[in-house]
């Protein structure tokens, strides 16, 4: 049987795509933007106000904290919130029916969720500024600015794989929502993992991001110790880890869509 | 190999199985398949016709790879579904319809700039490509409307405009013009037949028999997850007795008067049916041999007796054979 | 003219509508209130709430007693995944299901209707902040007053029963605006910052305490704190009044605004989007 050529799919387009459409989705329904300005200002003046007083690098703790705490709402629930309304919608049947792999869709949301939480971070760095009057003391500006997108990218990493739970089941949600303040406390976003009983570092070491902060902490704050191995090691950890979440990324959404064309749930919400 | 069929089913089942309860699970299994055969011509339209829950969608799904089947092979232009489904995605179209399935926050023109991404369409052509399926479903002067505020009809438009976006060689419709106010349904019909004078292969699932008699040339009834029968419009007429049908009504006919006219010449089946006061009994004939004085003949005693004779309609066969399945 | 006689309709029984509200509506329009889910919000969320501030706090070089103020104001805001944020979610599932128009049609009472839809949040509202105090006093050292179990027990049902009103106020809001989601966020992320679960609410600037004391959490966390520290029981009945007036004015407020709401949503057709 002969059939018509047809066009190469492109998988950056089709990324793109996605978070062009996320963004018209947002501006569709900008009441958004009040619980994500929000949750960072809440964050920062909580942190602020539990960390006073706890040494020199307090704000810069609260900051941190505040930053990654709110990076964390927006770049993990909010992707995964996005496959969500997919499900809602009932456009998750055409998406998954196109021949763009989901997984390429699913990260045109995660890339607007990055953006998104990055401006929480900044929102979390004004609102502590304002509350302590002066800015932090952070030895490197630059490094820290750099390693504070790099932190995005691992959380971006969770993220993907997060939204695959979204796909499974139309229960995540809830699960995420169960979840979220385990998450908070196992990745250390508002305090060293260290501190928590050490069977839980294990569990811990296993998401990138709790590498990256570790990292981020190391040039942030002067003899800060965290895992003991340095700044170099922990980066290398990060790298590792985010390639791995990246490069099984792929494999678990074909097993996730195989499960949902198995189950036939794709159009339930 | 021109005369591979464009969509091939062998023994499809589909059993969807599901859990509820927490201490007390019960285990629910529901057949929505049951070894569908089906083979559909490349470049024509086949009908399948079939009452609520009866598995045209499950089979649509299987079809158009969104759904796995539990056993059983499907071929769409010669490649397996579950095998294939790469290969086909952007060789094939779906219309599921209804409601949802849209971004309805953007506008319409953004939901397919959106698929037109997602489907590879060349950048260069993609906005006229959009303009020319919008002019199609007549939805060009409202193309930067958000879909919300679109009527059910429009969205209906809409999800046929994204189906035929990416100029599929095989579209599934399922129910196209459930929702669309007749004219605009006639025009859907009309835009059907243009995509398969463009030679593109459709299996469209109805409830409108006008629709599959007007449209399509090959039909399949399926009934409780089985095709019941297949054939051309006529030959689904023979199938239920015949092209010509009798009706005889009057104010009751007993059990004798019923055999009476059950073996009359040519009489192959004999419907009864109470309507208030009045039985109506529905005769399929397979000859010319009886004619209506003949019937009369055969009812005598009724003086308020009417006998008409009209040509055996689908929707006829359509009932007589779910009705065969039901019982 | 003459006058057309309409046949008689049957009477809408309240207590009718306040049953098949109370417990058919939960089941038909929620997930939420799968037994898992309600088990889980009801073990699992104070337990990580709760560790996760105790160990900000400690971090923050809070000693015990630090410690202990966070774990229980942690162990009552978590009542507002269940009763501000369940009732938003049924809400916002009647608009996404297309419920929400057949709902306002119905000449069923308001009052009954939406009150008869509380009832289960707050027994499952009871029901978390009851395991999240039992977490705080084996887990992070709160103390309980000898023979103040009772008063407890009355201060979590009336703190149970205002977060549910006040979840019922904002859900109303739900019926204008697309989704009421956004505004139990807004609440949970201000409750945990002006109601006093961190830390005092004396720490505050004045116009921001003023600010908590505008929402029922803040008044149930005081009664709670006061039951819990064995108060006099002149005080604590003082703090239940003013709880129960906050359930009483949000319940109250929360019908005026549906009804308001309802009537704008008709005249905008918004009740359709979501």
């Amino acid at each position: 049987m002969t059939t018509v050529e047809v066009p190469r799919i492109s998988r950056s387009r089709a990324t793109s795509a996605s978070l062009r459409l996320s963004f018209l989705m947002f501006m569709a329904d900008p009441q958004w933007l009040i619980p994500s300005m929000i949750a960072p200002v809440v964050f920062g003046l909580v942190a602020f106000e539990l960390f006073r007083g706890s040494g020199p690098y307090y704000l810069t703790y609260a900051i941190l904290g505040a930053g990654m705490m709110s990076m964390w709402g927006q770049t993990l629930y909010g992707s995964g919130w996005a496959i969500g309304q997919d499900r809602e919608f009932g456009t998750l049947e055409p998406t998954v029916q196109s021949p763009t792999p989901y997984v390429y869709v699913v990260l045109g949301r995660v890339l607007w969720n990055v953006i998104s939480g990055l401006i929480g971070g900044g929102i979390v760095y004004l609102v502590v500024l304002a509350a302590a009057g002066s800015p932090p003391a952070v030895p490197d500006p630059v490094g820290f600015v750099v390693l504070f997108v790099f932190v995005m990218l691992t959380l971006a990493s969770v993220g993907i794989l997060f939204s695959a739970a979204w796909v499974y089941t139309r229960y995540s949600g809830f699960i995420q929502n169960v979840g979220e303040f385990a998450f908070y406390v196992g990745t250390g976003c508002m305090f060293p993992v260290v501190l928590l009983p050490f069977w839980t570092n294990p569990i811990a070491l296993i998401f990138p991001p709790t590498w990256a902060l570790d990292a981020l902490r190391y040039l942030a704050i002067p003899g800060y110790v965290g895992f003991g191995w340095g700044f170099w090691p922990d980066i290398a950890g990060a790298v590792a880890t985010t390639a791995i979440y990246v490069a099984i990324a792929s494999t678990v959404f074909k097993r996730v869509e195989l499960h949902v064309l198995s189950k036939g749930d794709l159009s339930d919400y | 190999m021109p005369d591979t069929p464009a969509i091939e089913v062998r023994g499809v089942t589909r059993l969807f199985e599901s859990r509820k309860g927490f201490l007390f699970r019960e285990h629910t299994r529901t057949e929505a398949l049951r070894g569908v055969d089906l083979a559909v011509r490349s470049g024509s339209i086949y009908g399948l016709l079939g009452p609520n829950g009866a598995g045209k969608t499950t089979l649509v799904k299987i079809l158009s790879t969104l759904l796995l089947p539990t056993s059983g092979s499907a071929r769409v232009l010669g490649h397996d579904v579950v095998e294939d489904s790469e290969w086909l995605r952007p060789r094939i179209g779906l219309v599921l319809g209804g409601e949802r399935g849209l971004y309805n926050r953007v506008s319409a023109r953004d939901n397919l700039r959106y698929f037109a991404d997602l489907y590879g369409i060349p950048g260069g052509e993609r906005e006229a490509r959009i303009a020319a399926v919008l002019e199609r479903v007549d939805l060009l002067a409202a193309a930067d409307r958000r879909v919300e505020e679109f009527s059910r009809g429009m969205k209906q438009k809409l999800h046929i405009a994204r189906g035929i976006l990416h100029r599929p060689e095989v579209l599934f419709l399922d129910e196209p013009t459930i929702g669309l106010d007749p004219k605009s349904a006639r025009e859907t019909r009309k835009l059907v037949r243009s995509l398969v004078s463009d030679g593109v292969t459709i299996l469209l699932t109805t409830h409108y028999m006008f629709e599959a008699e007007e449209l399509c040339p090959e039909i399949a009834v399926l009934s409780k997850g089985r095709i019941v029968a297949h054939d051309t419009v006529a030959g689904l007429r023979q199938l239920v007795g015949g092209d010509r049908t009798l009706e005889a009504e009057a104010y009751g006919f007993d059990d004798r008067e019923v055999d009476a006219v059950r073996r009359l010449p040519g009489v192959s089946k004999v419907v009864s049916e109470e309507y208030g006061p009045r039985t109506r009994l529905t005769l399929r004939l397979r000859s010319l041999q009886t004619s209506p004085d003949d019937v009369a003949a055969a009812l005598p005693g009724h003086s308020e007796l009417s006998v008409r004779e009209r040509r055996t309609s689908l929707e006829d066969v359509y009932l007589d054979l779910v009705e065969e399945e039901a019982h | 003219m003459l006058a057309s006689a309409t046949p008689s309709v049957p009477r809408v029984s309240f207590w009718r509508t306040f049953w098949s509200n109370a417990v058919m509506a939960p089941r038909t329009t929620l997930g939420f209130m799968r037994i898992d889910f309600v088990l889980g919000t009801i073990f699992i969320i104070p337990l990580t709430q709760m560790v996760f501030f105790a160990f900000v706090v400690q971090v923050g070089g809070g000693g015990a007693s630090e410690i202990a103020f966070t774990a229980l104001g942690n162990a009552v805001a978590t009542v507002t995944y269940s009763s501000v944020f369940s009732v938003c979610q049924t809400t916002d599932s009647e608009k996404q299901q297309g419920t929400m128009e057949h709902l306002l049609v119905t000449p069923a009472n308001r009052f009954a209707l939406y009150f008869g839809r509380g009832i289960l949040p707050i027994l499952i509202s009871f029901a978390t902040v009851t395991v999240g105090i039992f977490y705080a006093v084996t887990l992070f050292g709160v103390q309980v007053a000898p023979g103040s179990l009772p008063a407890l027990a009355g201060a979590i049902a009336l703190t149970a029963f205002a977060m549910v009103g006040f979840g019922l106020l904002l859900g109303g809001v739900a019926l204008y605006l697309r989704t009421s989601i956004i505004l139990a966020n807004i609440f949970l992320f201000i409750g945990l910052l002006l109601s006093g679960v961190n830390f005092p609410t004396s720490q505050l600037p004045p116009v921001l305490q003023w600010i908590g004391y505008g929402f029922p959490l803040t008044w149930g966390l005081d009664a709670i704190r006061a039951a819990a520290a064995g108060d006099p029981l002149g005080t604590v009945a003082l703090y239940y009044v003013a709880v129960l007036a906050a359930g009483a004015i949000s319940f109250g407020a929360a019908i005026g605004l549906w009804e308001y709401f309802e009537h704008r949503a008709f005249a905008t057709g918004s009740i359709a989007r979501y």
